[in-house]
């Protein structure tokens, strides 16, 4: 029934593939033969979605879900980095994106240097929750679409565009296990913007958003710190702040922070910070850091909630 | 679903639980005190499986009231909490184990400071500066880690309760609705309004 | 009811890879024991591969699917060198490895790639990959059964990691080449002591920047004569040996 389904179906990602690349035997713009070795990278990307290996039983999707890890079972071979938090959030001074650098396989953790911020191109930045392939991969082909916008039109495009092209692309590929949640942030003719994309077609435009496991810890903060009329310097503090405390809660996100500042001339990477070195010393004499550690313990050290009666 | 805060200042503790008691997907009320008072200066927040709920809370009240009667002063926080914990690690290992979660807070007369205890169903037993069960401890936390002061008054303790609170209201998806709030310091116990 | 039985092409071969980026130069190490759960079906399965003479690939999980994988690189190479009359740069090839990966994001090769080489300006670098082909440039890397093992060590003698400077000291910013050795060697025979699927054999790749002075290399190649093999093919370009040692075979 479901290959059935499939066959006739129109909208799916297998058809989808077979009419792009139909599309482009049509248009003659395929490299010619003489430069069939340059495919090298992403030569092949240029030319369209590219093809995907699929295994030939009924539902390869089901096959997908047997061997690789979607958070549910452990036991499975093929495991796939997950465990994050991510966040990012719009004010007066532009955008902030923070996010941790934790990557986790089970209970081990398989990097402590990842990097959730994907530079798609000076303007636009994404962010990686979910796989981590899923993310980098299809953000890097985001920025190959993205400057083929740029060529054809003379103009850059627009957030909206952008994360509007990769919910319509991953949402072709719905139920057949891509994992993904992003944001997409940058500057364009409207203003500092944020869109979140998901793999399961949700894309939302926003002031604010944190995604992972630890996003809950992250908005207990970022809630309560955010307003429109923030400084720079209080807004990357309370990106810092914010991952810190999903960091410090979380036991699947940690090690480091990643933090950018997305202005009207482009993202800005503003620093790299070890969560730990945050909670004992906090990230040192810089605007808007409260000048001692994150801690709760060292913030209330020599604090007591003791009254005795003075006599 | 059932979400309680818990934090201590500046010579006391604060007691905050949802007042709504649903059942699948109906609030069957909204203005149930889910804080028991078990002493002149003890407070237990209760939540986890309805029916168990009260009848352990019923039970841990006559019990404090018992050991206060027979020995004429109250059992202090520490103790009461300790002899709560000892009756859960107990229930777990019975046939029908109670599956109730607790905010033990109260005021030590005799250390002149606020204890506040995080007892879990499974008899997990810590001593903190401020306290979450529920859904709203994912949310409550972190922020309680940036906004708590243990020296703060009682009006700046009840404004960072009310983080907690409308951050739940703005984030959980299942809104909890309205909170009982109840204080506990050195002239005993007292209800407030958020 | 006719059974229908689920379709299972993978199966895990044990084994450990691990890389190491210096200042000038890169190292790459795998055992050599191939396994599948108690039984050893092999005590020489190379694992760390050639790709060029500045680029070696180590390749960990299921041996078919790396094999496999690894011919098809190469195959891309080749490609590439008819095309273009030299060899791909170490982060291109990266960037193929991530392309060829995702390629079968829905069918993946069961395979923990890590790739160490010489970079265009001459730097030491790895590159570790997941089975779908997220990746990432780093200083080291340990991959597979013993990777639990290996990599807390590592991250302990390469990265520094909770040791404190003498007083008045720092921490060096690159390692020298003997130190890195040592260290690649401690990590597999302490791995062998402690995990079933390590041992038999280790062949350690090092890679060299064009620009380097091997005289260290040298005085360690004179002490291993018959454990050392050049492997370069070009001149006056990167150099590439190979050095393989006896691990534990019980």
């Amino acid at each position: 029934m479901n290959s059935l389904v499939q066959r006739f179906d129109t909208n799916n990602a297998l058809s989808e593939i077979k009419r792009t690349s139909a599309i482009i035997e049509e248009d003659g713009d395929n490299v010619s033969d003489l430069m069939w070795g340059s495919y090298g990278g992403f030569g092949n990307l240029a030319t369209g979605i590219p093809k995907f290996n699929i295994p030939a039983v009924p539902d390869p999707s089901a096959f997908l879900r047997l061997h690789t890890d979607d958070h549910t079972d452990p036991s499975c071979r093929i495991k796939i980095q997950h465990g994050t938090t991510t966040l990012a959030f719009r004010f007066k001074g532009g955008v902030i994106v923070a996010v941790d650098s934790r990557a986790t396989a089970g209970s081990y953790i398989a990097s402590g240097t990842v990097k959730k911020v994907i530079e798609i191109n000076p303007y636009l930045l994404g962010t990686m929750a979910g796989g981590a392939a899923d993310c980098q991969y299809w953000e890097t082909y985001l920025g190959i679409q993205c400057r083929l916008h740029e060529l054809r039109n003379k103009e850059r495009i627009s957030v909206a565009a952008a994360s509007k092209y990769l919910s319509n692309l991953v949402y072709s590929y719905k139920g057949m296990g891509l994992s993904m949640g992003t944001m997409i942030c940058g500057w364009d003719k409207t203003g500092p913007q944020v869109y979140y994309v998901d793999s399961d077609g949700t894309r939302l435009k926003g002031d604010l958003f944190s995604v992972g496991s630890g996003s809950t810890f992250a908005y207990g903060v970022l809630d309560q710190g955010h307003h429109w009329d923030l400084s720079d310097e209080d807004a990357q503090e309370l990106g810092r702040r914010s991952i810190y405390a999903a960091g410090h809660r979380d036991a699947f996100s940690g090690n480091t922070i990643n933090l950018y500042h997305v202005k009207e001339d482009g993202w800005k990477f503003i620093g790299n910070y070890d969560v730990s070195k945050m909670h004992y010393e906090g990230p040192g004499d810089i605007p808007g850091a409260p000048g001692h550690g994150y801690g709760y313990s060292i913030r209330t050290a020599g604090k007591s909630s003791a009254d005795p009666p003075t006599s | 679903m059932d979400s309680s805060f818990a934090i201590t200042g500046k010579g006391y503790a604060i007691v905050a639980a949802d007042m709504t008691v649903s059942r699948s997907i109906v609030k069957m009320q909204y203005n149930e005190d889910k804080i028991k008072v078990l002493g002149s200066h003890l407070l237990m927040a209760f939540s986890g499986e309805p029916g168990d709920t009260v009848q352990f809370a019923e039970y841990v009240e006559r019990n404090i009231r018992l050991a206060q009667i027979r020995n004429t002063y109250p059992l202090p926080p520490p103790s009461a909490a300790s002899w709560i914990r000892r009756e859960l690690a107990d229930s777990l290992r019975s046939r029908s184990p109670y599956s109730v979660n607790l905010l033990v807070a109260g005021y030590d007369l005799s250390t002149h400071e606020p204890k506040l205890y995080w007892i879990d169903y499974l008899g997990t037993m810590a001593t903190v500066p401020f306290a979450a069960h529920g859904y709203g401890s994912y949310f409550a936390l972190s922020l309680l880690d940036r906004y708590h002061d243990p020296e703060a008054t009682v009006e700046e303790g009840l404004a960072t309760l009310r983080r907690c609170i409308d951050e739940v209201s703005k984030r959980l998806v299942v809104t909890p609705g309205k909170f009982k709030v109840k204080v506990v310091d050195k002239n005993g116990v007292r209800e407030v309004e958020l | 009811m006719p059974q229908t039985r689920s379709f299972d092409p993978y199966t895990e071969n044990g084994g450990t890879i691990l890389a190491i980026a210096g200042q000038d130069f890169s190292v790459i190490a795998g055992d050599t024991r191939q396994s599948e759960g108690y039984s050893i079906q092999t005590r020489y399965a190379p694992k760390v591969f050639r790709l060029t003479d500045r680029a070696v690939l180590a390749v960990n999980g299921f041996a078919a699917d790396g094999n496999m994988f690894v011919k098809k690189v190469k195959q891309r190479l080749e490609w590439y060198r008819h095309a273009h009359a030299k060899d791909m740069p170490l982060r291109a090839i990266a960037r193929l490895i991530q392309t060829m990966l995702y390629a079968k994001r829905f069918f993946p090769y069961y395979v923990y790639n890590i790739l160490g080489g010489i970079e265009e300006d001459g730097t030491g670098a790895v590159y570790s990959f997941d089975p779908v082909g997220s990746y990432e440039r780093e200083a080291c890397r340990a991959a597979g059964a013993a990777q639990s093992l290996v990599q807390p060590f590592l991250d302990n003698q390469i990265y520094f990691k909770n040791q404190v400077p003498a007083p008045g000291t720092t921490h060096p910013a690159y390692l020298s080449l003997p130190d890195v050795l040592s260290i690649v060697i401690d990590s597999f025979t302490s791995a062998t002591e402690r995990h079933i699927e390590v041992g038999d054999g280790l062949e350690i790749y090092i890679v060299f920047a064009k620009t380097r002075d091997l005289q260290d290399f040298e005085t360690i190649r004179a002490k291993n004569v018959h454990l050392i093999q050049e492997l370069t093919v070009a001149e006056d370009g990167e150099r590439i040996f190979v050095l393989r040692r006896d691990l534990k075979k019980d």
